[in-house]
């Protein structure tokens, strides 16, 4: 075989295997990106900058998002109440009823600015939304709510950790 | 010294095209990740680090199981000194104009550009021009 076959031969692969693979990532993780880089949106006026700056947020996960964010060390906050924790948390994840001392541990911790995740038991408890807020009036600017919560973590086999002091 | 000299072009083969496929894996993993590092270079056209993003690692991973399985040799060998040239272009500009990025070479995470690096893609680029232009074939596919 000629060395330009040769070339054209791994170019034309690669471009094919390359292709395909990014368009089946796509589909099954999310993971694969459009063929071209899109700009990022340009803000134009100051004001409008700082509005979104400045916005505080609240936003929902799902199971999977909860997973990858506790890959990622995201602090988790157990909005449930303190009867509930014997049966464990999601690892690192900490609670406190005082929201005034919760408020002050996640400060320390991560400070106001970036995001964690907060969650109770399922989807009906709602005290992670009631939490979230709360949280929000005190001036933490990204939080989010893991809807499907404990029962979500729990049955997805994911690892929990037990306090045996509790 | 003939006899030492195809296992050097074995041994040559195996380490380049290991190299290569090492490099290739993260990015095959995180395309979106390795197109930062790319348009991080300010020397693609906007848009195109994606399609790069996409395409190059596997070419990679190609050239590299070429070269250590033996399988178009001469093909796998031109295409990794045309990238290893590219390379050290690419660096040697984000070098000389200061830029303090991660090289996105993918051999190990948070490699900065830098003199450095550039040496080394040399000695990889001596490797590859070494493989091409070797006088005795062995552990390679005819066709």
């Amino acid at each position: 075989m000629t060395l330009t076959k040769e070339i054209t031969l791994y170019i034309v692969s690669s471009i094919i295997i390359g292709l395909s693979f990014n368009l089946g990532r796509g589909w099954v993780d999310g993971a694969g990106i459009s063929l071209l880089a899109k700009e990022l949106k340009i803000v134009s006026d100051s004001e409008q900058a700082f509005a979104i700056l400045s916005d505080p947020r609240v936003s929902i996960i799902d199971l999977q998002s909860a997973i990858e964010f506790h890959e990622k060390e995201i602090l988790f906050v157990d909005a449930r109440a303190e009867e509930y924790l014997y049966e464990g948390v999601i690892p690192g994840a900490i609670s406190n009823d005082d929201i005034e001392a919760l408020s002050d541990e996640i400060s320390d911790l991560i400070g106001y600015n970036k995001g964690f995740v907060v969650y109770c038991s399922d989807d009906d408890c709602g005290s992670s939304e009631d939490l979230a807020y709360e949280l929000q009036e005190r001036g933490f600017m990204n939080i989010f709510v893991f809807k499907g919560g404990w029962k979500e973590w729990t049955d997805a086999k994911m690892t929990i950790e037990v306090n045996i002091d509790d | 010294m003939t006899k030492i000299y195809p296992i050097f072009i074995l041994i040559t083969r195996i380490l380049l095209g290991l190299i290569f496929i090492i490099a290739s894996i993260d990015k095959i993993i995180d395309p979106a990740g390795f197109a930062r590092d790319i348009s991080n270079y300010h020397f693609v056209p906007f848009g195109f680090e994606n399609i790069i993003a996409i395409i190059l690692p596997w070419l990679e991973l190609f050239i590299g199981l070429g070269l250590i399985l033996g399988i178009m040799v001469d093909g796998a060998s031109v295409i990794s000194g045309i990238l290893l040239v590219l390379f050290i272009i690419l660096i040697f500009q984000a070098t000389i104009r200061g830029f303090n990025i991660d090289c996105g070479c993918g051999l190990k995470e948070g490699e900065l550009v830098g003199w450095r690096k550039i040496f080394e893609d040399l000695i990889f680029l001596f490797g590859a021009y070494f493989i091409w232009n070797r006088k005795v074939k062995i552990f390679e596919f005819k066709y």
